[in-house]
This record gives structure tokens, sequence and C-alpha cells, in this order.
């Protein structure tokens, strides 16, 4: 009875106030963040909660008032809608979930009021906070001279010093960012737009653009519209260009990697031509965080896999966004900021090491007898009594094994080699594993048989970031695939039922048209 | 408004009646029916149930009166005499052709699907387990924290620690399975929102499930596929204890207890309704 007073209660209309909500009460408000946030954000709102310490990048200090997402010029106070929406999407790439649907709509109006009394500066009345006035966007956003154009600023304002020549966070500044807390920060991947803090769409891009990641490095480029260095326009088109170096939408994950059947012998090197033609899955990569040394700020957020087979030879291609070509013992000092940001499972940060990147390919020793058996080893590298059979990559030396791994600590050299190719191009790296379908060794290597589903795991490293042994990126089960070309025999019973069909259409035709033809011969 | 008159004459017709129907209810099974809070997407075949129903329907009322039967044929008829039709009829039968040449290669054409993933949510806990070398009876325990309720909000502030530094990434701040490290798992993290998780369940069987994780399994439970650690290796007793209550008091829901006969647990949303 009381519950429903309060539904009532709350449906009510608000009155209305200068602020663009309805009316906030910190009271709740506060109530709403000790419950939900205050974990992350701490109680004091200085983005010192339990859990801050293993994150990368850390929780938002309320007590500054800086705020990386808003429609307000850089250096200004967020709006009350800046600070709903980062609440109500989250900040994809980080911890922050997105409360709409979570909360309700007064908690989160109530939250918004509670976390501006953490700092003085929005208790200034005199401050007038106003978004910018934003252009719409104009037409021809992938059109080749709008791109031409966005990519010509991209070089000229500088955007290739912290996110490199093919937008991958990898350019020569990279290596010394932190935001104003000092904490190490990586310069976005622009090819992961699904990551951007702020959304990724070309609008939202082009208002980063225009206002700046306060507390970042990244600045604003509306005073260069100011001082006449580019257009308002020619700002849009990097934007726009920008937008085109992802997918136009998020990756979507699939379960089955299907690796078509080619003719001819099976590509060797990760730059071959027919890569191009393979459809391409990816699969995302989290942090390690199940067994004692765990790893809770990845590096690696996902693997895109490609695969062909020639009927003896398969040929996998995984490729991947990593920003060094490790070991790099520029990134030395990156690295151990980013050890000492992130807690772990041991006492103090562990020192910074020249490591490789690695990359690790995972699969059963054995199939289940039958193709729907799914019985399989532990998922995160099997264990002392069932291994797993794995390809391990490491950039340097440059070279591959296979072998057994049970659990995350042991891995035993098998004889059986397995062959790789890999290449390194401006923050991406493209490895190709080649392995015959079946091999001697049927007890411990997987025997690759065309038309099953073969389960399959990915593990990666970057060394830069410090990773290294159980501080990596880990997948759950997939499968593989090894499709075959479709037998000339499959397309008989859908011919046969089209002939049939169309077959007994016309005889109704020709029925209903005879029937009217006596019917009119009767009438006259 | 020249159109007005022949849209009411189509909707007077018992053929376009039907078609509209049919329409209609297809929108509604495919597209309202999820929007209705507590259902989800209406499986294909419980689709292709509910249209036959509607159809069969529709059929005994169109036949049930002569002339409206009569008219319910007419643009059928029409159809496949009228030669002004003619193209109308061509169309027709290619698109019936080729629709059934579709739907019979999707029938006989085979692709690698993965395995069926059968996976036992919930099952049999063990009567006893061994916790670091301590031997713990799991039928009829209770969380030893709520037998001192002057304590609880000391253990509760303790549980949300133990949460937020370990069981975040992938159970997430909603506690609704859906941390950012959750994509990356499968089966998903569990959601102790939702009504089928920790509300059906015993505070001693969340103990076991936390203290022996995924490798502590039973084989239905797909052992192979959890990523929930082993949480022994980390945590003590107390902490899993804590960190429990944590899960009740900030979800709302109430264990079920021992006394209470299966089935008829206390499970129920402790919010609001009192």
């Amino acid at each position: 009875m009381i519950s429903a007073l309060l539904l009532l209660a709350g449906a009510a209309p608000f009155p209305i106030s200068h602020s663009p909500f309805p009316v906030q009460d910190t009271t709740r408000g506060k109530a709403v963040y000790v419950k939900w946030c205050a974990g992350c954000h701490g109680d004091g709102g200085a983005g010192d909660g339990v859990a801050a310490a293993h994150m990368l990048p850390r929780p938002r200090n309320f007590t500054g008032a800086i705020y990386k997402i808003r429609t307000t010029a850089s250096g200004q106070l967020p709006t009350d809608a800046d600070l709903m929406r980062a609440i109500d999407e989250g900040l994809p790439g980080s911890a922050m979930p997105a409360w709409k649907g979570r909360l309700s709509d007064a908690e989160r109006r109530d939250v918004v009021a509670y976390i501006k009394t953490f700092s003085s500066f929005f208790a200034d009345t005199s401050q007038h906070v106003a978004a910018l006035k934003f252009s719409g966007e104009p037409s021809g956003a992938t059109g080749a001279t709008a791109l031409k154009t966005g990519r010509q600023f991209y070089d000229s304002i500088g955007c290739r010093k912290c996110h490199g020549d093919q937008g991958r966070g990898d350019g020569p500044s990279a290596r010394t960012l932190k935001d104003d807390a000092g904490f190490p920060i990586f310069a976005a991947d622009l090819h992961q737009s699904w990551r951007f803090r702020g959304g990724g769409s070309a609008v939202e891009i082009y208002h980063r653009l225009r206002t700046g990641l306060d507390g970042t490095p990244m600045p604003s480029f509306s005073d260069l519209i100011d001082q006449k260095f580019l257009t308002d326009e020619q700002l849009w088109r990097l934007a726009q260009y920008v937008r085109s170096l992802s997918p136009p939408e998020p990756p979507e994950v699939r379960d089955v990697i299907h690796a078509p059947q080619i003719v001819g012998p099976t590509p060797v090197s990760p730059d071959d031509s027919t890569w191009a033609r393979v459809g391409r899955y990816w699969f995302p990569l989290v942090g390690q965080v199940v067994r004692k040394g765990r790893w809770f700020a990845p590096a690696v957020t996902g693997v895109w896999v490609q695969g062909v087979h020639d009927g003896r030879t398969l040929a996998l291609r995984v490729s991947w966004d990593d920003r060094t070509q490790s070991p790099d013992s520029a990134w030395l000092p990156f690295e151990q900021r980013v050890l000492e940001t992130v807690a772990g499972d041991d006492s103090g940060p562990p020192k910074a090491e020249p490591w490789p990147d690695q990359l690790a390919v995972q699969f059963p020793r054995r199939l289940p007898e039958s193709p729907a058996g799914m019985e399989r080893p532990y998922f995160l590298m099997g264990s002392e009594t069932d291994p797993v059979y794995q390809w391990r990559w490491t950039s340097s030396p440059r070279k591959s094994l296979a072998g057994l791994a049970r659990g995350i600590d042991r891995f035993d050299t098998l004889p059986g080699a397995v062959a790789a190719q890999a290449s390194f191009d401006h923050g991406e790296w493209r490895l190709v594993f080649t392995r015959a379908l079946a091999t001697p060794d049927t007890a411990n290597e997987v025997q690759l048989a065309a038309g099953r589903a073969i389960p399959v795991a990915f593990f990666g490293w970057d060394g830069s970031s410090g990773e290294h042994g159980s501080r990596m990126a880990v997948s759950t089960w997939y499968f593989l695939a090894l499709d075959r070309p479709t037998p000339p025999g499959v397309f008989i019973s859908p011919v046969l039922a089209m002939l049939v069909t169309l077959g007994l259409g016309l005889v109704v035709v020709r029925r209903a048209q005879r029937r009217a033809t006596a019917r009119a011969g009767r009438q006259r | 408004m020249t159109a007005a008159p022949a849209v009411r004459r189509y909707a007077a017709h018992p053929f376009w009646q039907a078609v509209g129907i049919l329409v209609l209810a297809y929108i509604v099974v495919v597209w309202v029916v999820p929007l209705l809070p507590g259902s989800a997407i209406v499986p294909k075949s419980v689709v292709l149930q509910y249209m036959v129903t509607v159809l069969v329907g529709l059929l005994i009322y169109v036949s049930d009166n002569e002339e409206r039967w009569a008219r319910f044929k007419e643009p059928i008829e029409a159809v496949l005499v009228e030669p002004r039709l003619r193209v109308a009829r061509a169309a027709l039968l290619v698109v019936v052709t080729v629709l059934v040449g579709l739907i019979a290669y999707g029938q006989v054409a085979t692709t690698v699907a993965a395995p069926p993933n059968l996976r036992s949510i919930h099952p049999a806990p063990p009567t006893e387990i061994t916790f670091r070398g301590k031997s713990i009876t799991l039928t009829g325990l209770e969380n030893p924290l709520r037998a001192h309720p002057e304590s609880l909000p000391l253990y509760l502030a303790e549980g949300k620690g133990v949460y937020y530094r370990n069981c975040l990434p992938c159970h997430g701040d909603h506690l609704d399975g859906q941390g950012h490290f959750a994509s990356g798992f499968n089966p998903l993290p569990a959601n102790f929102q939702d009504n089928g998780t920790i509300a059906q369940l015993t505070e001693s069987f969340v103990f076991w499930r936390v203290a022996k994780g995924g490798p502590g399994l039973p084989r239905e439970g797909t052992p192979w596929n959890s990523a929930m650690p082993q949480w022994e290796d980390f945590l003590t007793e107390r902490e899993i204890w804590s960190v429990i209550l944590f899960l009740y008091d900030q979800t709302g829901w109430k264990p079920r207890r021992w006394e209470t006969e299966p089935g008829k647990g206390e499970s129920g949303k402790g919010k609001g309704d009192d």
C-alpha cells in the first residue's frame, strides 16, 4: 500500500526549476551513491574506493570537478546533462557501466546532484555552465575527398603524435602520457570506436575534438577554428576520418570460426592477398582474474581470427592491436608506471622488465568421440591431469612452439612444431600459424578434422604493459570449423521442391482459369 | 482525401481484413510480446504455432458465412484468372517457388555449429567439502555471521570490500553479472539480481560455489567452461561468509533457509512490499 503511494508520488509532475532536471534531492542522492558508486569512487568522491586500485583507467575523482566527457568548452564545468549522460551510458572501455535501466530516473538525477556536492566549483552559481553550440554533421562522411581532408588535418594538427600514423595509439609521444593525477594513460586506439569513452559516432568524436578530454592529454581543438587554422567543416572531416578507421558496427562475437577450403597451397605470410577474401572473426579478451597472479588491466582487448585450409594444411591468422613491438626499452618507464598503478596479488608492484609480446592458441589434445560431445579440458590452459595443446608465439626471440599446457604455470614443449610468420605494422601484429591437419603424434597434437567444431581459445600478452606469465588477457572456449565445399548432391532436393511447387502452382492457375471460362460460357 | 474511400473499401473486405489481422498478429507476437515485463523474445517455432492458430481461426470465421466466404475468395480468384493481373500472377508463382527452394536448401545444407551447451545451472551440492584442509558440512549449514546481529554492519562493510576487490570485474557494479570482463566469458557470470540465482539458494550452497568455483563443479556443470575462481585460494572462510551477506543485502533477496520446505523458500524481494 505504502509502496503504491510512493509510486504515485514518484509519478507526480515535478515543479519546474532552473536546472534542466526536475527537483534533485542530494539526501536521496547520497543514499544511492553510497550503495552503488562508493565502492569505486570512494565515500568522499575522490575516486579512491576499494576497487579503484584494480582499475586502469581509474574511477573519476569528483573532488576536482574535472570531467572528460562534456559538451562544454575545455576547462569548463560539465552540464547536468553531461553528468547524466556519463551515468546513463557509462564509459565504454572502462569499468564504468551504463546505469540507465539499472537505477531509476529519479535515482540517477539525485546522484548527479550529490556528486556535484563533492566540489565547491559547482556551488559557485556565478559561473554559467552552458554547452557549446555545435554545428550539424556535414554530408559526404565516407567520400574519398572528405576522408582525405580529414587525414590531412590528422597529420597537420598533431593527432599522430599520440595516436600514431595509423591511429592505433602508437605515436611517438604515447609512452610519455599521464593524466592530471599522474596515472599512465593510453592514447586511444582509433580502430576500436566501440571503446571510446564518450561514444564512437562521428558526432561524438567531433564533440570530443571541440571540448577536449579534460584531465587527460587530449586537448580541445576549438581554438584552432578561432585562429582560422582550420574550418569547422574540416574538423568534422577529421572526426569522420577517425570514425572511418573502425568497423561500421562494433564487432559481433560469433561462436564458430569458419575456415573455408581453398585450392592450392595455404598462405603462410600474414600479408598474403588471400586474407583479404576470408571472413574475420572477433573474440574479446579480458584480464586473467581467475588464478593467483591476477591481472586487471589487459592490454590486448581482443583478437581478429581468420582461417583457411586446403585439405592438408591449416593456416590460422590472428591479428591484434598492440602499441609496441616489445621488448622496447623506451617503454620501460611507462610499463613501470602501469605495474605500479594496477594492484595485483603480489604485495608490491613487480619490476618492469623487457618482456616480449606473446600469443597463444589453444586446442584440446583430442576431439571428443562424438561431434556433439561437449567435454573439454579446463579453458584456462588445462590442468595437471587434463592438459591442453597450445601454439605459443613470442616476438623476441621471434619463434613459435607447440606444446602441452598443464595450468597457467606449466608448459611442456612437444617435438612436433608449428610454423609461424608474423609482421608488425603501425601498432598491429599479424600472425599466421600453419600446421598439417593430421600429424603423427595423435596422442598429444589435436587432429584437425574438417566438418567438426574444434574447440579453440586465445591468450595474449603485451610485454610493454608488463604482461608476462599469469598477467595476460584470456578468452573462453570458442570453435574452429574447417568447412568443406558444398557437395552438388545437396542441391538436388531444393531443385526438386521448386519444380514440384511450380508445377502445382501452374495446375492451380490453369484449373481456376478453365473454371472461370466455363462459368463465363454458361452465363452467356 | 481521395485515398479514404479506397481504404475503407479494403478495410471492409473480408480478405484484406484477414491479411490485416495476420500482419497485426505477427507484429504483436514478434515485437510487442517481448516488451511486456517478464517476457522474452518468442522463439521462431512458437511464432509459427501462433500464426497457424490465428490463420485457422480466420478461416473458420470467413467460411462460417456463405456470402463472406465468396467475397473472401474473390481476390484469390482474381489473381489466378484476371488477364490484367498477369504480372501479379507470374510474380506470385516465382516468389513462392523461390521461397520453397530456399527453405529446402536451408534444411539440407549442413553447417558446423557449436555443440549444444547442456549445462546444469544449480547442480546438487555435496554434503560436505574440505575448505583449506578443514572439513565443512554443508547440509543444514547457515551463515554463521548471522548469529551476531549486532555485528552485521561490520560484516557487511567487510563483504562489500571483498566484493569490490574481487567479484566486480565479472559480476558487475549492479551485481547483475555484467561487469566489464563479463563479455569475455561463457557461461556469463551469475546475475544476482535475477530471481533464479541466489534468491533460490541457501547460503551454504553459495558458500560451496564461491569456495570451489568452476573447477569444483560436477561434470554436469561443465566445469571446463566456468571462469569462477576457486576462492578458497584467495579468501578466508569469514571473508566468503561476509561477501555472501553483502550479496543478499545489496540485492534485497533473502536466502532460502534450511527450516522451510524445499520449493517454498522465503525467497522474495524484501523491498517495498510491506
